[in-house]
């Protein structure tokens, strides 16, 4: 993985000392909050409603197991023991004090981490493929790119202060695990006819209130111009921005407001004026591809009768297989998905026991390496087949064998009411109750593929527009209810979900869940997903379904 | 009725106007059923910026005789969040009963102008 330089670590030392100053100031009765909170904001510290909270980046969702301790430590030290791993491929730390988050900084930093980028109206935090570097599937490793952005927006001045936040995700495989269509802007690797690679450009996409899909603004971009091509689309977008309506602000805003055809001629004829010297030079590419390389990978050959052996003979692991294990480039290797959803567990959360755990694992295993997915998960990108039931045995001794990757209990869920200041509802109760529901592994498989998100409000931190099911938590009245939506996706056939219909109380939110199951197992042919069940029948059997008792 | 409540500025914690000082259980806030001490009591609390971020006034509601805030927001705030049993609920009691176990939904006071705000 990427190293920071002594640069890097200047940058994050001076950042760390002026925030020191700055809660010392605002302590002291110096610095109103007013004043303070963009700058805490800046620092990734939030108020939320039982204590600060503090957004750690984990840009590109790469970890490795120095880093992941570190967290450990953190969250045993700082916050009551454990993280929740976000939709951001970040990790938030709950129960922060504001006294101790400039030691907290610090600490990070010893690691090469931050807080940078995961808040305010900058660049945040980029999205990629977590199997990056581990997939056969993908053109070029994403993180590449990934990181050579991070660099690039790291504080860049012209893009501290943007109308909104702004989300990039690059994926490099046809399967799309970054949700890019959904993003302010989303880069998918393409390789041209005569082998020259690029991006495919997408802008506009985005959740939150007003949720769209990404336009393909340029079906072929040169790898070599990407930067000024990412410049000339911020210009655009801070020159014309909705700086006036918070509402509107959001790229996703502009792009519809003009068309995308027309965002794009601005963008080209913009990206004239920009030219080449924005862009990066190919040797510093290269020095960054260099961290990227190989691998320590041994030649395998690709079965292995250990792991054979313990898939015909445990039926756990044989389980655990089918459902976390997938596909390497190397012969004899296997990516691990490690699932945060527990069965009555809330989602995305992992202890610092746990936390240690999969960094030991990362450690002794598997290269180092450790990644955060989008959908709250983490990933040992590179273990032997050999080494596969050791690796399960461990995980599964602190409650990480969950077999559900995908199913339906592998749930998104935002923290909601619990903890966040902006929710109308709970979503983690929720995804518990649903999860229960589903508890019976065999009943969960045979359902196959469903993506449940949950938002505890419109805000849409738990994707929910993007679900198969989505479910966004709304305040009627004062009271808890929650709007279901049917047929979304995030993935490469990217769709915003359709209103089943109104909104449910609390108590009846697992229920509609699980009769949404039964109409799908009803209706569904031969090798549909719920999705495309759902595509093919449309919304009415499931609604009558839910609101029989209405009528 | 009505009690004050913020966070704390230096670590965040819920808090709640006892009279003279902040304090972190909601059975020790101060009752306001006259409105004007209420909004004197809040206007005080806005002037303390070195001890509290969003002091704001929340309603209450009779829960098993004691007060309960009427918010289910509110609520959690008081008690700790429903997934963990590691907020303010750890303490237990009769005082926490009557928070988990009191009903009434509304909006939370105060809370439309934070959000505005954030």
């Amino acid at each position: 993985m990427y190293r920071y330089d002594t640069l890097d670590r200047e940058i994050l030392a001076d950042r760390s000392a002026e925030f020191r100053e700055q809660v010392g100031r605002r302590l002291a009765g110096d610095l109103t909050e007013d004043q303070f909170k963009p700058l805490r904001l800046m620092n990734g510290l939030y108020l939320q409603l039982h204590a600060y909270m503090l957004r750690v980046a984990i840009p590109y969702g790469s970890l490795n197991s120095t880093q992941l301790r570190k967290l450990a430590w953190l969250s045993k030290t700082y916050d009551k023991g454990y993280g929740h791993f976000t939709t951001r491929q970040n990790l938030q730390l709950h129960w922060i004090k504001l006294a101790d988050t400039p030691d907290i900084l610090d600490h990070l930093a010893s690691v090469d981490m931050h807080a940078i980028q995961t808040s305010g109206n900058c660049i945040r935090n980029v999205t990629a493929d977590p199997y990056a570097g581990a997939t056969a599937e993908e053109i070029d490793d994403p993180r590449i790119w990934a990181e050579a952005m991070r660099q690039w927006s790291t504080l860049h001045p012209e893009f501290s202060f943007l109308p909104r936040k702004f989300k990039i995700a690059i994926t490099a495989a046809p399967k799309d695990r970054t949700a890019a269509k959904v993003h302010d802007i989303g880069l998918a690797v393409k390789r041209a006819r005569d082998g020259a690679m690029g991006f495919e450009v997408m802008v506009g996409g985005g959740m939150g209130r007003t949720p769209y899909v990404g336009s393909t603004i340029r079906e072929f971009l040169p790898a070599n111009r990407l930067f000024s091509y990412l410049e000339a689309i911020l210009r655009v977008y801070n020159r014309h921005g909705r700086r006036d309506n918070i509402y509107k602000a959001r790229i996703k805003i502009l792009v519809a407001a003009l068309g995308a055809e027309e965002f794009a001629r601005q963008v080209e004829a913009e990206w004239d004026k920009v030219g080449t010297d924005a862009d990066l030079p190919d040797l510093e590419i290269a020095r960054i591809r260099g961290a990227f390389a190989g691998g320590a990978f041994e030649t395998l050959p690709p079965r292995s009768e250990a792991f054979e052996a313990a898939k015909a003979s445990q039926l756990a692991f044989a389980r655990f297989v089918r459902n976390n294990v997938k596909p390497h480039k190397k012969p004899g290797y296997a990516i691990v998905e490690i699932s945060l959803k527990g069965i009555g567990e809330t989602p995305g959360d992992a202890t610092a026991e746990q936390m240690d755990v999969v960094a030991d694992l990362a450690e002794r295993f598997g290269q180092d390496d450790i990644r955060v997915t989008h959908e709250q998960n983490l990933v040992l990108p590179h273990i032997r087949l050999d080494d596969l039931p050791a690796v399960h045995a461990a995980l599964a001794a602190v409650g990480l064998g969950t077999p559900n990757i995908g199913l339906v209990s592998d749930i998104i869920a935002c923290p909601g009411l619990d903890y966040c200041a902006l929710a109308n509802a709970r979503a983690i109760s929720v995804a518990q109750h649903i999860a229960e529901r589903f508890a019976d592994a065999d009943r969960a498989e045979n359902v196959g593929e469903l993506k449940v998100k949950i938002s505890g409000c419109i805000n849409a931190c738990g994707h929910h527009h993007v679900g198969h099911i989505g479910i966004l938590g709304v305040d009627k009245k004062g009271e808890e209810y929650y709007q279901l939506t049917l047929g979304g996706s995030g993935a490469e056939d990217a769709a915003v979900g359709q209103a089943l219909g109104p909104a449910l109380p609390y108590e009846r939110v697992a229920e509609a869940v699980d009769t949404l199951v039964e109409v799908y197992l009803r209706e569904r042919k031969d090798g549909e997903r719920f999705l495309d069940t759902f595509r093919r029948t449309g919304v009415a059997p499931f609604k009558e379904a839910v609101y029989a008792d209405v009528h | 009725m009505k009690a004050l409540t913020a966070n704390r500025l230096v670590d965040g914690e819920v808090v709640f106007w006892d009279g003279g000082r902040w304090v972190e259980r909601f059975a020790d806030a101060k009752l306001y059923d006259d409105a004007a001490e209420a909004e004197a009591a809040e206007a005080h609390g806005k002037n303390q910026p070195k001890a509290v971020v969003d002091a704001y006034l929340i309603d209450l509601v009779e829960s098993e005789g004691l007060w309960a805030p009427l918010s289910y927001r509110e609520r959690i705030r008081a008690l700790g969040p429903t997934n963990l049993n590691h907020g303010k609920q750890t303490e237990g009691g009769a005082a926490i009963a009557a928070l988990k176990h009191a009903h009434g939904a509304a909006r939370s006071t105060g809370r439309v102008d934070l959000i505005r705000r954030k």
